[in-house]
């Protein structure tokens, strides 16, 4: 361990600078200077970022890099409930945490240095960035989590980050609810995350002290010397659970650790806003678009991801719960994919492309098994290519916002010209989320097709090249309607570049999105047995080629040039049309949901029960003190004489009980 | 045989004159009688005290209660001229009074009637020395000494001194009333000259 | 006449039980009285029966000592001290206002 011997032992530092500006810009600076808040939470991402750099560099070029070795570079004592159950909180270092930490510090910094542009001038601006650092810390503290409890922490601070940065323009009605709206969802998908760790907890410490000696014995080496049993290396450990897959429910027959891992990949979805749960993070786009890009693009929404990933053996002991998230994610993919196609706001197009590609990771993963993971590092790559490309987009979405002043596609046009550089790096990005080679896409989306094809999950395999194709359709076409063309809105004709500042983050994330796909990815990350060394598979990028540029071709027909074929298109479609355009009437039915069924029938029996039973119940006893104290009264005559009354009567009753116990 | 055929007949007598007494003591409407009855009640007790064969005990009776306290209540009594106001307490309080006393009186009887004490069974042994013993009891430092109690009641007794000096010291009435009701000094708040009404009109 | 006079000596029930009658009727002129010297006087009854329970108990339970005479000094002591007291504060309750009534005496009741 002596080669990471600076970076590794004060690894502590990378989430512990972020949390250490916030508060200094919360305490003391944004209320004095907003201009000194931004300078001094962006230096403080950036050398949290360098850190993060050093620490990849380091643990990737040593042999414990080559070999995934999982490592704890801190940890101290938090919570000691009882001798042998405490809850430690620390940083574990492995290939995911790493890859984690350098996407988010990096990514990070970038929204970071952009929004000092962007929000120029904003009344927000020193909360903004303060947030900002919030979420960067809760995000690196979840990354780093050895064990779930700290996880479970940091998946909350997000959860609040996310909240309070969506609700930033609180004055705006629908930026309130939709943070209301994100917060509620994902607190509801997170009471399954807590009562499957409970779950887990419990029975992992009901089994502790069986296999404890041995998960410790082999954890030394990992650098842990006191193995708690919510470390993820004790709950990942096969021999554990084998013992709670053994474990049968009987409840339709599913096995202890399946249901843990259902009621844990909820709260996953929750976060990554897959299907059932995916209904808040659209909405979520009333946020700032630098949040977009940072929070529900390329960080926080992944950390569903993260978690499955981080728990893959323990899905991957249970095959039932990997299958759940395979298909989740398949579903969710295409789901999205296909609304993503209809949508007029460019935020919203992007925030079901973010869906859509979420979908796609967990498809990933959820293919990938302990001796095929193939997957696992396909996911992990397209989560790391993802994270620049979509918040490449976002951010180039939001210089044209900044530039038009609108959301519509159909208001802006012709921004080619306008805005070259904006152009420039939303047309890499859109190559990149396409898959068209040499563009980071292209390599990650190979992997996981060729996962979902060799694990034999030929209807995934189907979806998610299908899903490739309708990326393609739906990128070009706001591409097209946004860049090409002739101005539409009076904005979009006198649109101006953005100032460098917010042009630098653009160019370097385009540079990264068209490159990073040339990583040998899955040298670094990747878990289980070796992969068997694949490259490209010619097959499978020739279709994935193919079906990208059939949506590519698609756009080009339907969007350039005069767009009249569209809008007949969609009238060809009718109902069909509507359907996806109203996203399915999927919060249609969560409203008829909560409305008509949970606030009617659970709702008003419960406030009718509150107000009067036990409302009545406590005004009963109020009513009834209030009455015995106003006859009692009587008994308080102020005389003396009836008080020693009182007194002797006492005493003989004293008496009285004194001598029959005597005889 | 003969003396403890008296000494029963005495006890009864004696028992039914300080009963009689202490009844008047309760009963009579003149507080100064009563003070005289109370102090044949307590030299009754005192002739009680010799049948006991506590003889110090009696001499202290008749010194301290008799030519202490009585003498007290007496001054008293005239000092706040109860003497000239009867005692005429409601029926309600004589019936309410009368019938916690007379429970008191049974149940306390009926345990004393019912209860076996440890009585000594050698019925001569009292010692003659009775007065010195108490003495040198009342000045012993060891272990059955009462030097310590005997300490604090003189502090007590001077605390007391002191105590009554101060509150029965003249002193100036207070502002207020002790109690809110049938006082003098409430109504006549209504008609004191309104010298604080403020003034609504010009300066004349 | 005479032998049974003196076959029925006294004993400790009997003191006992006038000792019980005269804090029973102390009792009575406490819970009666409404001269608050009155009541004092019957507060003297009681301790007094009180001091004659003492002496009798020191005679027939522990003849050989004298502890039970020396608590009743003790009575009587306290019993002077209290009389004192109560004297003081009934004469300046008299000199305010002119009555020692404790059916007046009500303030501390609101």
């Amino acid at each position: 361990m002596e080669q990471f011997s600076f970076v590794f032992r004060n690894a502590w530092l990378i989430p512990a600078i972020p949390l250490v500006s916030f508060a200094v810009l919360g305490l003391f600076v944004s209320p004095i200077s907003k201009r000194l808040a931004g300078v001094i939470g962006t230096v403080a991402i950036f050398i949290s970022a360098a850190f993060a750099f050093l620490l990849a560099w380091n643990y990737f070029l040593s042999p414990a890099g080559k070999e995934h070795t999982a490592l704890i570079a801190w940890t101290c004592e938090w919570l000691r409930y009882q001798t042998g159950l405490t809850v430690n909180i620390g940083v574990l270092v492995d290939p995911i945490s790493v890859l984690l930490m350098s996407v988010v510090t990096t990514v990070s910094a970038l929204v970071h240095l952009y929004s000092i542009g962007y929000m120029h001038g904003d009344e927000g601006y020193g909360r903004f960035f303060g947030y900002l650092n919030l979420f960067t810390f809760s995000m690196l503290g979840l990354v780093v989590a050895p064990n779930i409890i700290q996880m479970y922490i940091c998946w909350e601070l997000v959860g609040v980050s996310s909240f309070l940065l969506i609700g930033l323009y609180y004055q705006k009605p629908a930026a309130v609810a939709a943070s209301n709206k994100a917060f509620i969802v994902t607190r509801f998908a997170d009471l399954g995350f807590l009562i499957g760790i409970i779950i887990l907890g419990y029975y992992g410490y009901h089994f502790f002290g069986e296999f404890a000696p041995a998960v410790a014995s082999t954890a030394v080496k990992n650098g842990v010397t006191n193995l708690q049993p919510f470390d993820f290396l004790y709950l990942t450990n096969s021999a554990v659970l084998a013992k709670l897959a053994s474990i049968n429910l009987h409840f339709f027959d599913i096995s202890l650790l399946t249901a843990s891992m259902v009621l844990v990949f909820m709260g996953a979805a929750g976060k990554s806003a897959m299907f059932p749960l995916h209904i808040w993070l659209p909405d979520a786009m009333e946020g700032p678009t630098p949040v977009s890009a940072l929070i529900h693009a390329a960080t926080m929404v992944v950390a569903g991801v993260y978690l499955v990933a981080r728990l893959f053996p323990a899905f991957a002991a249970s095959g039932t719960a990997l299958l759940l998230v395979a298909y989740v994610g398949a579903f969710t993919s295409i789901f999205a994919a296909i609304i993503g196609i209809t949508q007029d706001d460019i935020k919203r197009v992007l925030a079901f492309s973010t869906l859509s590609q979420l979908g796609y990771m967990m498809l990933a993963l959820g293919v990938a098994t302990m001796a095929h993971p193939l997957g696992y590092s396909a996911s992990m790559f397209h989560l790391f290519t993802h994270a620049f490309f979509k918040a490449l987009l976002f951010l180039a979405a939001g210089a044209v916002i900044h530039a038009v002043n609108t959301n519509n596609i159909w208001e802006m046009g012709g921004l080619a010209k306008k805005l070259p550089v904006t152009h420039a790096t939303f047309l890499v990005a859109t190559l990149a989320i396409s898959g068209i080679w040499p563009f980071a896409g292209f390599f990650s989306k190979d992997e996981i097709l060729a996962s979902a094809l060799s694990g034999g999950h030929y209807v995934v395999f189907a979806i998610a090249l299908t899903v490739a194709g309708i990326t393609a359709l739906y990128m070009f076409r706001i591409y097209f309607v946004t860049f090409w063309g002739k101005s539409r809105g009076d904005a979009a004709g006198h649109a101006h570049e953005a100032p460098a500042v917010m042009l630098l983050p653009l160019v370097m994330l385009a540079i990264l999105s068209a490159t990073v796909g040339f990583v040998n990815f899955s040298d670094y990350v990747s878990i289980g047995e070796p992969i068997e060394h694949h490259g490209i598979n010619s097959k499978i990028a020739v279709s994935a080629t193919a079906a990208a540029l059939t949506g590519v071709f698609l756009a080009i027909f339907f969007y350039t040039g005069q767009t009249d074929r569209a809008a007949m298109m969609s009238r060809l479609l009718g109902r069909i049309y509507t359907l996806v355009k109203q996203k399915f009437y999927i919060d249609e039915f969560y409203i008829f949901v909560t409305h008509q069924i949970l606030f009617r029938f659970i709702s008003r029996p419960a406030a009718w029960f509150d107000r009067h039973i036990v409302d009545g119940g406590v005004n009963l006893s109020a009513w009834i003190t209030r009455t015995t104290g106003g006859k009692l009264r009587y008994l308080q005559t102020g005389q003396v004489q009836v008080y020693s009354l009182w007194f002797v009567g006492g005493m003989l009753f004293l008496l009285l009980i004194l001598w029959a116990g005597a005889r | 045989m003969i003396s403890d055929a008296v000494y029963t007949l005495l006890f009864y007598a004696i028992a039914i004159i300080t009963i009689v007494f202490a009844l008047a003591v309760t009963m009579s409407r003149n507080l100064l009688r009563a003070a005289v009855y109370l102090m044949m009640v307590l030299l009754t007790t005192a002739s009680l005290y010799i049948m006991l064969d506590a003889e110090f005990l009696a001499g202290i009776q008749v010194l301290i209660y008799v030519g202490g306290i009585v003498v007290l209540i007496v001054f008293a009594v005239m000092l706040t001229k109860s003497a000239e106001m009867l005692d005429r307490p409601p029926l309600r309080r004589k019936l309410s009074a009368g019938l916690a006393s007379l429970v008191f009186a049974a149940v306390t009887i009926c345990v004393f009637w019912t209860s076996r004490f440890p009585i000594a069974q050698n019925h001569v042994a009292v010692p003659p020395n009775n007065t010195e013993e108490i003495g040198l009891k009342l000045l012993d430092y060891g272990s059955g000494g009462y030097i310590l109690p005997f300490e604090i009641i003189s502090i007590l007794l001077l605390a007391a001194i002191i105590g009554g000096i101060v509150v029965a010291r003249k002193t100036p009435p207070p502002e207020q009333p002790f109690t809110t009701g049938g006082d003098l000094t409430g109504e006549a708040d209504f008609d004191a000259p309104h010298t604080q009404r403020p003034r609504t009109g010009k300066h004349i | 006449m005479i032998e049974s006079l003196s076959l029925h000596k006294p004993h400790i029930e009997h003191w006992l039980v006038l000792s019980a009658i005269l804090f029973a009727i102390g009792l009575y002129g406490l819970l009666s009285r409404r001269n608050a010297i009155g009541i004092l006087m019957s507060i003297e009854l009681m301790l007094n029966s009180a001091v004659l329970n003492l002496a009798a108990f020191n005679r027939f339970v522990a003849p050989a000592s004298v502890d039970g005479q020396i608590m009743a000094l003790f009575v009587i002591a306290v019993a002077a001290a209290e009389a004192v007291v109560a004297m003081a504060i009934f004469v300046a309750i008299f000199r305010y206002r002119r009555i020692v009534d404790v059916n007046r005496m009500d303030l501390m009741k609101d």
